[in-house]
């Protein structure tokens, strides 16, 4: 209820007054599109927590730390894989990886990088006696072998075709061995040093982190001097920190607010699609959700076209099975999902339904628009015949109810594509054991299961195009958008964001456009 | 000595027990409503992991046990290690304590040096214009939520007429919003209530008596009302000083000030309970101090409530 006040309170002030408001704001550099400037201001939406990257997963760490980090590798706003700290990687047994790692590349301290940090810093994410926050990241691993300074032998545990994907994430941050064991982990935490394009200065908690450029990148130094990451919770102080142009880009910009950004003389928005679907997870057990014709139904009378129209402004697109768009093995002949209400009615005949009622337990603002979608879904349901009540609860709640997998029916998730694949992301949530097991079908388990520990990419295609066919006549999840991650932007900041909340900010994609 | 003794002993145990039971309410709440350990983990962290991490922090003790140890190391002085930044939780809470200190007393004494004479001004002028307008302006003070304020006063002050910073910690410039939209439920009360003391003093019949003698009207106020009006000026002036506390942790969350009140509400989202608890102790310790100030400031005011 006060999102929406405060949200109504923006939308009113912005159009009484937003041309007028902005023009003395900005004063003598209004319309400014070029730059002088050689510091790069960043807002977040939270407070970092910890600069040791083995102790964190939160998006608001991240963001920073895979700029101090490298990897071995990096997943580009492209969303594929490049070379990072290895420059390459090939399969050279079933369940051995070898990579070639950078030669003459410094840490910020002056210390060579070698194959012993990078073989350190794995099996530093799951040593037990360090307990790290990324324990499970890079468990496929059962052993790993620098033989030279510049090759890397892995060996995993059964083959893992995903190991080059998963480097590329949280856990694969690559730390300096000898300072590490030198000063320890406390210590690293508070004065952290990697080799990446930024190097550490100073933070001040819940205000501001300061870095400079890293001189000597191998990559390329940065086109600025320092980097400052603020962080502004509420979403309308930190929209008017942008339009008054005192931080060159913002993170969490909700799609209600674009027009805001967009609209103003001197900002724009960028977005990356999220790599990852918003889904309506079903809890296949409960009656009448076992039977797949009703929940074909329930797919087939929402029209996704009007809520990506209306309630994202455009900011999303329609997905069209549970692969999400720009993932491995995304299908693009296949088409969005369809919205035909009579098609639904059929079914829901078919299936004899009998007007049971069908539970939505929404929260409210834990996805963007989670309880709008959840309100204007029950509408088009009920024209098309279906009995549905929508429940608001608590994130605690959601949290609790997910543990104990006691959801009444449907419920909204976020999958994220952890590793640009469908492994990481339906075989990870709806395969058996996993957070989201509420049902099973014998051929797309054994699928699932194959795909994991195959490392023949044709084979992977061949079973999640199957895997795909399956999931629409069951529907173990009913996907409804796959929409934008929208940063605001200054013109004259030319950036491209990465599609996984890392914002990565090297030289290849950000830029200051100078006069 | 035995009598500011005797005045002073039931007062402190008195605070003693109460930091106990907010400590006490705060320890257990926090535990019942919720679990920090999956919003440390990745969220394909599978059980096994969680219960690992929940036994590493020692979560997964009885309640009771985990509250005897939370005790015995707070009477030591020890609040155990923030689980979100990994450090010892007394020193961080500390670290926020300067900017909320320097928000806290500038809305403050902002309220005073507005509110007061706003007060005396209205009760002496009453029922003009002036006193009309002050108190409309009061009402709308009183009456407008924090975070209305802080949102209005970004997108007008700082947004549409470009005086002030828009958020953030800095020089001056960057307190004066803050501080406006903290002070300004204090300022509208302490205006408001200076009014109508002001208004009762005015009254009395010792005023009237000064004004017959053919004292100077600067005079009857400045002397005679205003040292028997500040009596209950300064008790709501010390309870709003708690109001204060409480609006902190809205503006500081508005303005992204870095202070123990955004400390505090980050924390329990985060479930960061060492943090929570370090600074619910050190604001109810606060809070104790104030009052016990005020009490004895009462003494120098009014001769009447000094121990005999």
């Amino acid at each position: 209820m006060s999102q929406l006040t405060r949200r109504e309170l923006l939308k009113s002030a912005a159009t009484a007054g937003a041309a007028a408001a902005l023009a003395p704001a900005l004063g003598g550099s209004a319309g400014a599109q070029t730059t002088p400037k050689r510091e790069l201001v960043v807002a977040q939406g939270g407070d970092i927590g910890k600069l040791d990257p083995h102790f964190s997963t939160s998006s608001n760490d991240i963001r920073w730390s895979f700029n101090l980090f490298d990897n071995l590798t990096s997943r580009h706003p492209d969303g594929k894989l490049h070379p990072g700290l290895a420059t390459e990687w090939k399969l050279s047994a079933p369940s051995t990886w070898t990579f070639k790692l950078r030669a003459g590349v410094k840490y910020h301290n002056g210390d060579p990088f070698s194959s012993a940090d990078a073989k350190f810093s794995i099996e530093r994410t799951y040593d037990p006696n360090v307990k790290t926050m990324v324990a499970t990241a890079l468990s496929t691993i059962d052993r790993i072998e620098a033989p030279d300074a510049t090759t890397l032998v892995v060996h995993t545990k059964k083959p893992d075709p995903l190991l080059p994907a998963r480097l590329a994430f949280y856990g694969g941050q690559i730390v300096p061995k000898k300072y590490v064991e030198s000063v320890g982990n406390d210590a690293f935490n508070a004065r952290p040093v990697g080799t990446g394009p930024v190097r550490y200065v100073s933070w001040t908690k819940d205000d501001k982190l300061v870095c400079e450029a890293n001189p000597d990148y191998w990559g390329g130094k940065v086109d600025f001097d320092r980097l400052i990451m603020r962080s502004i919770p509420e979403t309308a102080p930190r929209i008017a920190s942008l339009l008054k142009g005192e931080v060159d880009v913002i993170t969490q910009l909700p799609a209600d607010q674009g027009e805001r950004v967009a609209g103003n003389a001197t900002t724009r928005v960028a977005g990356a699609l999220y790599a990852g679907l918003y889904v309506m997870a079903v809890n296949s057990k409960r009656p009448p959700l076992d039977n797949p014709l009703v929940k074909q139904a329930l797919s087939h009378a929402i029209d996704r076209e009007a809520i990506v129209k209306e309630l994202w402004r455009g900011r999303g697109v329609v997905p069209s099975g549970p692969i999400a768009k720009g993932d491995n093995h995304f299908d693009p002949s296949l088409p969005p999902l369809a919205y035909n209400p009579s098609a639904a009615r059929d079914l829901l005949r078919k299936a004899g339904y009998k007007n049971e009622e069908i539970v939505i337990e929404t929260t409210v603002a834990y996805l963007s628009n989670d309880k709008q979608m959840s309100e204007a879904i029950q509408g088009m349901w009920r024209d098309a015949g279906i009995n549905a009540k929508v429940e608001v609860i608590e994130y605690s709640v959601r949290a609790q109810k997910n543990r104990e997998k006691s959801f009444k029916g449907i419920f909204w998730s976020d999958p994220t594509s952890t590793l640009g694949d469908p492994d990481g992301m339906m075989w990870r949530l709806l395969g058996p054991g996993g957070p989201q097991d509420y049902w099973r079908h014998p051929r797309f388990d054994e699928l699932g299961n194959a795909a994991r520990f195959s490392v023949d990419e044709k084979f992977r295609g061949e079973a999640y195009r199957e895997m795909t066919k399956i999931f629409l006549e069951h529907f173990p999840w009913v996907p409804v958008i796959q929409p934008y991650e929208d940063y605001g932007l200054q013109k004259y900041v030319e950036f491209t964001p990465n599609p996984n909340q890392q914002f990565e900010i090297r030289r290849f994609n950000f830029k200051f456009k100078r006069a | 000595m035995r009598s500011v003794l005797g005045f002073l002993a039931p007062k402190l145990l008195r605070a003693l027990v109460a930091v106990w039971l907010v400590t006490t309410v705060v320890f257990v709440v926090m535990r019942l409503s919720g679990d920090p350990v999956p919003l440390l983990l990745p969220p394909d962290a599978p059980t096994s992991e969680i219960l690992r991490v929940r036994h590493d922090l020692g979560l997964d003790r009885p309640l009771p046990m985990q509250y005897a140890t939370f005790v015995g190391n707070a009477l030591r002085g020890d609040f155990g290690r923030s689980i979100h930044f990994r450090e010892p939780a007394w020193s961080v809470v500390v670290g926020y304590l300067p900017a909320t200190l320097e928000l806290g007393l500038t809305a403050f004494g902002l309220a005073l040096v507005v509110a007061v004479p706003i007060g005396m001004l209205s009760a002496i002028h009453r029922n003009s214009p002036v006193d009309h307008a002050a108190m409309g302006v009061a009402l709308v003070g009183q009456s407008a939520p924090t975070f209305f304020l802080g949102i209005l006063f970004i997108l007008t002050l700082s947004l549409k007429l470009g005086w002030f910073p828009t958020s953030g910690r800095g020089g001056w410039e960057h307190l004066v919003l803050p501080a406006l939209t903290l002070g300004a439920f204090s300022m509208a009360s302490i205006a408001r209530l200076t009014r109508s003391a002001v208004l009762d003093v005015l009254r009395q019949d010792y005023v009237r008596t000064a004004r017959a003698k053919g004292l100077p009207e600067l005079a009857v106020v400045a002397k005679h009302t205003l040292k028997n009006a500040a009596l209950p000026v300064v008790t709501i002036t010390g309870l709003q000083f708690g109001t204060l506390l409480g609006g902190a942790v809205v503006t500081e969350t508005v303005f992204a000030w870095p202070g123990i009140g955004r400390l505090a509400i980050q924390s329990i989202y985060n479930r960061d309970y060492p943090i929570v608890q370090c600074t619910v102790f050190l604001s109810a310790i606060l809070f104790i101090v104030l009052n016990f100030a005020i009490d004895l400031f009462y003494g120098v005011l009014d001769p009447r409530v000094r121990p005999r």
